[in-house]
């Protein structure tokens, strides 16, 4: 079942472009990824399943309900996290557990306490004196805490510190393990190459790929670095086509691998090869890819 | 009503209502005080000047003012531009919190990110206003009868009059809430939208008293919220100005609803 279906959601502010016929499908206890550049329309799209935004057309639905109409029972079972988090100066973290509780018809002290232990936040630290980091933390904590079924995190690890940001990356991959969906906005890789097993890119406010980790690993070229023996003193051969040879110096060859590696040992079995590194799945690149590709063309 | 909002909104506005509050209760009592009390030495020498005289036909909204006496003149209180600033600017303060103030602040999407409707947003921010109105209006009549107690019993006012100004009193109240609410739910900046309702209200207090001694705003008057807030008339003649309350009730209604229209229905963007 899918938690979030987007279909050809587009949203215009006035001439400038916001998304345009996004489609997207979000499965039950996905770690999903939403990536894309600043100005992407990362944003437009959360702010549209939230309802703050009414689209311009298509439709938005997040378990079963409309995202405009019936925004407010969809968050019952939302819990969120904004890009931008702004807190009540004058709260603090136990207040801010009892009015949000109030508003939910929940007691979310005790659980709020645990989450705040586990964070490390003091909840009696007024809003106005925290810092950038304990404020994202209570902001977490209150998206977190009444443990709702789908969670929307506008690029949550910003002013997290390492330490924390692994922390709240192994208490979401347990709630997804418990079948909660985890909607992880970021313009980042490398956090959501950590955490998330689904991945949207957006660009210019388009859908430029939505596939899953391991798909895009394997798509994902690798680098590969070749030393030839010089004995006996032969000329390299020619590089078959999965194999793009970058640079070229001395007996040594630093390539881009396009193919199975499986491929490239076979070919590689009969050559007088001294040494042969092959790096990770070169991701990074294929995002640069994605993002700096012209408009229109698709993944 | 929803617990937890209605705790957040108590819980921001209840120290500005208390300063207001007592600030109208100490103006309220100084003016009803003051007016009765040195009417024969002060205010009945300076009301034969033509410029006074107008000033007080414009708060007053009365041609008559030869019929005044200490007793009539202390109606001044209830129109005097001092108590009106502080209902009016607290009252402003108020009304434009949501959504604009929280637009402003950046805290809508928290409130947003939550399991309630903006009608239920609205109408519980709506009820904290009128609570708040009947508390500044309950501060002003505690000043006005402390003030009271101060002078002759004979220049007191009866309490069915004095009734009938408090209601009126708190349609006014309304009916600049009401506005209020409206410019809010279509502004995205607060300072602006204070400042709307401001230089509405502003004018509105202008061509009252432009009214009495210029013909041409004669003539526009009636858009003037103050046309319909006449305390010297209920006062003296024990007037009931049911087409007056009529007019701000309806017009405060119509203005609260266009804006929690208005809200319901627009996007809400912070960046």
């Amino acid at each position: 079942m899918s938690v979030i279906v987007a279909e050809n959601l587009s949203k215009r502010y006035g001439r400038r472009m916001g998304i345009e016929e996004l489609d997207l499908s979000v499965p039950e206890g996905t770690l999903f990824g939403f990536l894309g550049p600043n100005g992407s329309g990362k944003t437009t799209t959360i702010r549209i399943l939230l309802g703050f935004l009414r689209a311009g057309g298509g439709s938005a639905r997040i378990l079963g309900r409309d995202c405009w109409r019936d925004s407010h029972r969809i968050k019952r079972d939302v819990g969120y996290l904004p890009g931008d988090l702004r807190l009540y100066s004058w709260m603090n973290g136990h207040g801010a557990l009892r009015i949000f509780g109030g508003v939910r018809g929940l007691d979310l002290a005790a659980a709020g306490r645990e989450l705040a232990e586990r964070f490390g936040l003091d909840l009696t630290v007024r809003a106005r004196s925290m810092s950038r980091g304990m404020r994202q933390k209570l902001g977490l904590i209150l998206a977190l805490v009444h443990e709702p079924k789908l969670l929307i995190l506008d690029e949550p690890t910003s002013s997290l510190d390492p330490l924390m940001q692994e922390l709240l990356n192994e208490h979401l991959r347990s709630l997804a393990r418990r079948g909660h969906t985890v909607f992880f906005s970021s313009h980042t890789l490398s956090e959501v190459e950590h955490l998330c097993d689904r991945v949207a890119i957006l660009r210019e406010g388009r859908l430029v790929a939505d596939e899953s980790l391991e798909v895009l690993r394997r798509r994902a070229g690798r680098e590969v670095i070749i030393r030839w023996k010089a004995e006996p003193a032969t000329p390299p051969p020619s590089p078959p086509p999965f194999l793009r040879v970058r640079q070229q110096q001395d007996r040594q060859w630093r390539c881009a691998l396009a193919g199975p590696i499986a491929e490239l040992l076979a070919w590689l079995a009969p050559l007088p090869v001294d040494d042969v590194v092959i790096g990770r799945p070169d991701l990074e690149s294929l995002f640069r890819s994605y993002y700096s590709r012209q408009a229109g063309a698709g993944a | 009503m929803n617990r937890g909002l209605l705790l957040k909104s108590v819980r921001e506005v209840w120290p500005a209502t208390l300063l207001f509050g007592l600030a109208l209760l100490a103006v309220e009592g100084l003016l009803n005080y003051v007016f009765p009390t040195f009417y024969d030495d002060f205010f009945e020498p300076a009301l034969r000047m033509q410029f006074i005289q107008n000033l007080a036909r414009g708060l007053l909204g009365t041609e008559a003012l030869r019929e005044i006496g200490p007793k009539t003149l202390s109606s001044v209180a209830w129109v005097h531009p001092l108590v009106l600033a502080i209902v009016w600017a607290h009252e402003i303060t108020l009304c434009t919190r949501l959504p604009a103030g929280e637009v402003d602040r950046g805290t809508i999407d928290l409130l947003l990110g939550l399991p309630v409707s903006r009608w239920q947003l609205y109408l519980c921010e709506s009820s904290v206003w009128l609570a708040t109105g009947l508390v500044l209006t309950a501060a002003g009549v505690a000043g006005s009868l402390i003030g009271g107690l101060a002078i002759r019993p004979e220049l007191r006012h009866e309490p069915g009059r004095l009734l009938v100004v408090i209601l009126n009193f708190y349609c006014l109240y309304l009916a600049v809430g009401g506005l209020s609410w409206l410019v809010s739910a279509a502004s995205d900046r607060r300072g602006r939208a204070v400042g709307v309702v401001f230089a509405v209200l502003l004018g509105s207090f202008l061509l009252n008293v432009l009214d009495q001694f210029w013909r041409p705003a004669r003539a526009v008057s009636f858009l003037s919220v103050l046309h319909y807030y006449q305390p010297m008339a209920v006062l003296r003649d024990a007037a009931w100005p049911a087409r007056d309350m009529l007019v701000l009730l309806s017009a405060g209604l119509l203005l609260w609803l266009a804006g929690g229209l208005l809200f319901s229905r627009r996007n809400i963007c912070t960046v």
